[in-house]
C-alpha cells in the first residue's frame, strides 16, 4: 500500500495577523507558519491506515516558508516513512491551484494508491487542494473524511454531512482524500525524536515547475469592521428592565401595559 | 543452659535458616542490581554518617506523625538495643551457669535496667501500632477506592505481614523478658535492675518448682529460636526496612531536590529508550526503595493527588513493586522481565494526577523517591507515543510551536510592559546587573499580568538595573521536563540558554518559581550556569539595604502559601515572610508551612491538563485551611465573628495567582479572603514611594 499524503503550512491562527501594504493579502512575513490543523489529520489517518494494512507514508508539500522541514521531520517522527519537499520560487500564501498542480505532477510518479490531504486550510479556506489533486490525477475524490479503511484495491472512506449524518463510501483506488479528522487524535510526537531525525533522516527535494496561478485575486482583504456600537446600559435591576421593556415597546415588539 | 541436643538443634537451625536468609540477600542484591545505572554517589562516608545519625536519632521518622513515631522510636531503640540482649542471650543459652537476670551491680546491672525498660518500651509500641491496624482501622493505612493494587496487596498482603511481625515481635520479646522473670521467679528474688521483670516475676513465683527449667528453656526457645526461623521471611516481609531504611538513607538523593536525573543515564548506549517501562528500567536505587518502603503511607497523607480522592498513592506504587518481587523474587534477579510497571505498580491515570510537589519524597522516613519513577514513567509513555491528556498534548505542542504554553506570538511575550510609563531595558541590546526571566503564567495570563508590572514598578522604583528578553524568552521548561517531555525541555533549555548567553548581565531574578528551579538547577547541565534568585530574596534584600521604602503600615491579617518549587524544592521559605513582616501585616502561619507545605494542584503539568476531576481540588482544601488559620488567631473571634480587617492570602508564584483566585470563588469564599502576590502588599506599602505608574492601564480604569 503506498500511501502519499499532501501537506502545507498556513499563519499560525493564534498570531495576530497583519494585513500587506497594499491591503490584498496577509503580511506574510510578519507571520509565523504551522502546519495545517487538517493535514495533521490526514498524516495520523494515513499512519494509521498503514499501521492497520502495512504499506509505506510517503509525506510531500511545497516548501513556501523555507521551514517545511520542521514539519516533514514532525511527520516523520510520527511513522511517516519517507518525506518530499517542492523546492523553486514559490512564496508563502503561494494558491491552492499552484500547489496541488506541483504536488499531482511531483506524486504522479511514486503511482499512489491512495492520497490523503486536509479537507481545507484556514488561509484560503476553499477546500481545493484536494479535487484539484484528484483532477490532474483522474482518480476520485471524497472530501470531509472522518475514516478510512483500506482493503484489496477499494478504501471504505466515512464522510461526516451536516446534521450529525454519516455515509460510508467504497471507492476504487487510487482516489484522494479530503480529511475532516482522523479516527483517533493525531499523536504527539517527542521532540527528542524529532530532533534525532532532523539529524539523520534524508529530505528528498523535487524542483517544482511552473504554476497555472489561481482563477481569482484578492480585491481587498480587511479586518472586520464595526457596523454599529453597542450601548451600555447602566443603574438598578429595575431600572435597566424598564430601559428594555421601553425599547421593546419603541420596536414595536411587545405593547406596553 | 541448654542441652547438647538443644544446642546442636540451634546450630543446625542456624546452619539451615541462615543459608537461607543469606541467600535471600544475595537475591535481593542480584534484584536491585537489575536497575539502571543511578547518578553518581559523592562523599560517601559523610553520608553515612549522616544517616547513621539519622537512624540513630529517628529524625526522618520525626517529619510527620510525632506520637506515633515516638512508639516507633520505642521500638527502634528496644530492637537496636536487643543486639546487645541477644548475645547475652546466646551466652546464657551456650554458657553452662551463666545467667545475668539477677546481677544489679557492676556493668550488667545499667544494663540489665536498660533491656527491662526498652522490652516494656518495644512491647508497648507494638501493642499500639497492632490496635491502631486491627481494631481502630486507622484509615491513613488504606488506599483510595481506585488506586491500583497487586492482587497480592489487594488481598491484604500488607495486613498480614503486619500481624506476622508484631506477632513475631511481640512473642519474641514477650517471651526474652518472661524468660528473666521465670529466672528471678525460680529464686523467688527480685533484682532492683529489672522492675518490670521483677514485677512479673511475682505473679510466676505460683508455678510449680518442677516446671520453671522447662519453662526457662520455652521462653529461650520462642525468643531466640524465634529470631533464627523467622530469618528467611523477612526478605520478602516488610521488617526488612531495618536493614534496607539506613541503607537507603546512606545513599538518598544529593545535590539540589529540583534537579532530576536524566532520562538515560550518562553514558548509557544511545539506543537506550529514556525513562522507565518496566522495573528494570528503573535506576537501581528506585528498586532498593521497594524494599526500603514500611508501608506506613506518610507520603500519601501528604499527596495532593490522594487528598483529592484521585487514584495515586505513592506508596502503593512501593507497595505493588515490592510485592511484585516478592512473587517474581529469583526470576527477576535472575533477568526475567516484569510487565510494564503501568500494569501492576501504578495506573497510567495515577501517574498522570501527581504534581511533582516533592511532598512525598520530602516525607518519606526511609529516603524513597516515588515521584522518579513516576517522572520515569512519564517520560517513557511520552517516548512511546502513548495517548496523553488532549490538555497536556496540545500545550507541548503549543510550546513546541510557539515556544509558550499559552500558544502565544513570541512577539506578545512583553506586551504587558506596553502599558508602563518607563521601557524596560531590553537585555539582548544593553547591558545591566538583572536578567529578569518573566515566565509564561507571568507574561501571559491576563489575570496576573498587573501582578507581573507591579514587580516591574517596584524593581524600577527601587533604581534596580534591569531588563528581559522580549520574544528572545521561553518557557523555561521545567514543567516541560516533569511531565516527561524531556526532549521538549532540552530544546528550550539549549534555546533560552543561547538567548541569555549573548546578554550581558550579572545575576537572574525570576516571577515565576517553576522557573527559578529550571534556571537555577537544571541549566547548568546544558551550560547555563547563572546565579538565580526569586525576585522575593532580591525584594527582602532591597528592603534590608534602605533601598526601597516603605511609607505606609498595611493593616490586613495574612497567611503565606509557600510555593512547592519555591519553599520545598529551593528553600526560599524566609524571603517572603520577611516582605509580609515588612509591611506591618498580621501574620498568620497556616499549620501545613514550609517544608509542609500543602500544593496547589498546579504543578508537573496539571495545570494544563483538559480535564477537571471530580472531588476537593488541592486548592480549595488549602483556602479553607487558609481561613480556618486566619479566624483561630489568639484574641479574635472564629466562631462566624466578623474579622476585624480585611483578609489575604499571600503567593509568591503566578500559578498560584490563578489556581487560588479560582479556589476562592468556587469555594464561595469571594469577599472574605483575597488573593495577592507578595508584590501587591510591597506596592502598597511604598505607597509614594513608588514613583512609577501604569499610566494607559489607569486611565483605562476608573477607580
Amino acid at each position: 500500500m503506498n500511501i502519499v499524503v499532501s501537506i502545507k503550512q498556513i499563519p499560525n491562527l493564534t498570531d495576530e495577523l497583519e494585513i500587506n501594504a497594499e491591503g490584498t493579502g496577509l503580511d506574510h512575513d510578519a507571520l509565523q507558519y504551522v502546519l495545517n490543523e487538517f493535514d495533521e489529520h490526514a498524516i495520523e489517518e494515513a499512519v494509521l491506515a498503514k499501521e492497520a494494512t502495512g504499506g509505506t507514508v510517503t509525506v510531500i508539500g511545497v516548501d513556501t516558508t523555507g521551514e517545511l522541514d520542521g514539519a516533514l521531520h514532525t511527520a516523520l517522527a510520527k511513522g511517516a516513512d519517507s518525506a518530499v519537499k517542492i523546492t523553486g520560487d514559490f512564496p508563502r500564501g503561494t494558491d491552492s491551484h499552484t500547489q496541488a498542480k506541483l504536488i499531482a505532477d511531483a506524486i504522479r510518479g511514486m503511482s499512489p494508491d491512495i492520497v490523503l490531504t486536509g479537507v481545507q486550510a484556514a488561509d484560503d479556506r476553499d477546500g481545493q487542494i484536494g479535487p484539484m489533486i484528484a483532477a490532474h490525477l483522474g482518480v476520485p475524490y471524497v472530501g470531509v473524511v472522518t475514516g478510512v479503511q483500506v482493503k484489496e484495491g477499494k478504501a471504505v472512506v466515512h464522510k461526516e454531512y451536516a446534521g450529525g449524518v454519516m455515509a460510508e463510501f467504497e471507492v476504487a483506488l487510487p482516489m484522494v482524500v479530503g480529511v475532516q479528522a482522523a479516527h483517533q487524535p493525531p499523536r504527539y510526537a517527542p521532540v527528542s525524536k524529532i530532533r534525532q531525525i532532523a539529524k539523520t533522516a534524508k529530505i528528498d527535494e523535487v524542483t517544482g515547475g511552473a504554476g497555472p496561478r489561481a482563477g481569482s485575486t484578492v480585491r481587498r482583504m480587511f479586518k472586520p469592521e464595526s457596523a454599529g456600537h453597542a450601548e451600555m446600559w447602566e443603574g438598578s435591576p429595575e431600572e435597566v428592565a424598564d430601559k428594555i421593556a421601553t425599547l421593546l415597546a419603541e420596536k414595536g415588539l411587545v405593547k406596553r401595559g | 543452659m541448654l542441652a547438647l541436643t538443644e544446642r546442636t538443634i540451634f546450630v543446625l537451625m542456624v546452619a539451615v535458616f541462615g543459608s537461607i536468609t543469606l541467600w535471600g540477600f544475595f537475591n535481593m542484591y542480584r534484584i536491585v542490581r537489575r536497575g539502571r545505572a543511578a547518578s553518581k554517589f559523592q562523599n560517601l562516608i559523610p553520608q553515612a554518617v549522616k544517616a547513621f545519625l539519622e537512624v540513630g536519632l529517628q529524625t526522618p521518622v520525626y517529619k510527620s506523625r510525632l506520637i506515633l513515631t515516638t512508639f516507633h522510636a520505642f521500638i527502634f531503640f528496644g530492637f537496636s538495643y536487643y543486639l546487645l540482649v541477644n548475645l547475652n542471650d546466646l551466652l546464657e543459652g551456650f554458657l553452662p551457669g551463666y545467667s545475668t537476670a539477677e546481677v544489679s551491680t557492676g556493668i550488667i546491672g545499667p544494663l540489665n535496667f536498660l533491656g527491662d525498660v526498652l522490652s516494656i518500651g518495644v512491647l508497648l509500641g507494638v501493642v499500639v501500632f497492632l490496635v491502631r491496624r486491627f481494631i481502630a482501622k486507622d484509615k491513613r493505612l488504606e488506599f483510595n477506592k481506585d488506586v491500583l493494587l497487586y492482587p497480592a496487596v489487594e488481598k491484604g498482603g500488607v495486613k498480614r505481614d503486619s500481624l506476622v511481625v508484631g506477632g513475631f515481635i511481640l512473642l519474641h520479646v514477650g517471651s526474652r523478658f518472661t524468660g528473666q522473670a521465670l529466672r528471678l521467679a525460680e529464686r523467688s528474688i527480685i533484682n532492683p535492675m529489672q522492675p518490670f521483670a521483677s514485677a512479673l516475676s511475682f505473679a510466676l513465683r505460683a508455678l510449680p518448682p518442677s516446671a520453671f527449667t522447662s519453662a526457662i528453656h520455652a521462653s529461650w526457645w520462642i525468643a531466640i529460636g524465634l529470631i533464627v526461623v523467622f530469618l528467611p521471611y523477612f526478605i520478602i516481609s516488610k521488617h526488612v526496612h531495618i536493614i534496607a531504611a539506613p541503607v537507603n538513607l546512606g545513599l538518598a538523593k544529593q545535590g539540589e531536590r529540583g534537579h532530576l536525573d536524566p532520562a538515560v543515564p550518562p553514558g548509557a548506549p544511545p539506543d537506550l529508550a529514556p525513562g522507565a517501562a518496566t522495573l528494570a528500567d528503573l535506576a537501581w536505587p528506585r528498586l532498593m526503595d521497594a524494599y526500603a518502603c514500611i508501608m506506613c503511607n506518610r507520603c500519601q497523607d501528604v499527596c495532593p493527588a490522594h487528598n483529592s480522592l484521585r487514584p495515586l498513592s505513592p506508596s502503593a506504587l512501593e507497595i505493588n513493586k515490592r510485592y511484585w518481587l516478592n512473587e517474581n523474587f529469583t526470576g527477576f534477579a535472575g533477568g526475567a522481565a516484569s510487565p510494564p510497571l503501568t500494569e501492576f505498580a501504578i495506573s497510567p491515570e495515577a501517574v498522570w494526577a501527581c504534581t511533582t510537589c516533592f511532598a512525598c519524597v520530602r516525607v518519606c522516613p526511609v529516603g524513597n523517591e516515588p515521584m522518579a519513577d513516576i517522572v520515569d514513567i512519564r517520560r517513557r509513555m511520552v517516548n512511546d507515543g502513548a495517548e496523553l491528556d488532549s490538555g497536556i498534548q496540545s500545550t507541548l505542542e503549543k510550546i513546541g510551536k510557539t515556544g509558550n504554553s499559552f500558544g502565544q506570538a513570541a512577539r506578545n511575550r512583553a506586551k504587558w510592559a506596553a502599558t508602563l510609563d518607563f521601557k524596560i531595558k531590553d537585555a539582548r541590546k544593553e547591558a545591566m546587573e538583572f536578567l529578569w526571566f518573566v515566565g509564561d503564567y507571568a507574561s501571559f495570563d491576563a489575570r496576573v499580568q498587573e501582578i507581573t508590572r507591579t514587580v516591574a514598578r517596584v524593581l524600577k522604583s527601587a533604581g534596580v538595573d534591569f531588563g528581559i528578553l522580549y520574544d528572545g524568552e521561553r518557557n523555561s521548561g521545567n514543567d516541560v521536563r516533569r511531565v516527561g517531555e524531556e526532549g521538549l525541555f532540552e530544546q528550550l533549555a539549549e534555546q533560552n540558554i543561547a538567548a541569555m548567553s549573548k546578554c550581558n548581565f550579572q545575576r537572574v531574578i525570576t516571577t515565576d518559581p517553576h522557573t527559578l528551579n529550571a534556571l537555577k538547577n537544571e541549566y547548568p547541565d546544558y551550560g547555563g550556569k547563572w546565579d538565580t534568585i526569586h525576585y522575593t530574596r532580591l525584594l527582602a534584600q532591597l528592603i534590608d539595604e534602605g533601598q526601597i521604602k516603605l511609607a505606609k503600615k498595611l493593616d490586613y491579617r495574612v497567611t503565606f502559601h509557600d510555593p512547592c518549587y519555591l519553599g520545598r524544592y529551593n528553600k526560599g521559605f524566609n524571603p517572603p515572610r520577611a516582605l509580609i513582616q515588612a509591611t506591618g501585616c498580621e501574620f498568620v502561619e497556616m499549620p501545613r508551612n514550609k517544608e509542609n507545605s500543602y500544593c496547589c494542584g498546579a504543578g508537573g503539568g496539571q495545570i494544563w491538563m483538559g480535564t477537571t476531576p471530580p472531588g476537593e481540588r488541592p486548592a480549595e482544601n488549602r483556602i479553607r485551611e487558609a481561613l480556618a488559620a486566619l479566624a483561630t488567631l489568639n484574641g479574635h473571634g472564629g466562631n462566624g465573628a466578623k474579622p476585624d480587617k480585611p483578609l489575604l492570602f499571600v503567593v509568591a508564584c503566578p500559578k498560584d495567582v490563578v489556581m487560588y483566585t479560582d479556589a476562592v470563588k468556587t469555594t464561595g469564599n469571594e469577599g472574605k479572603i483575597e488573593v495577592k502576590d507578595v508584590i501587591q502588599l510591597i506596592a502598597e506599602a511604598m505607597g509614594e514611594e513608588l514613583q512609577t505608574s501604569n499610566s494607559q492601564l489607569q486611565n483605562a480604569v476608573p477607580a
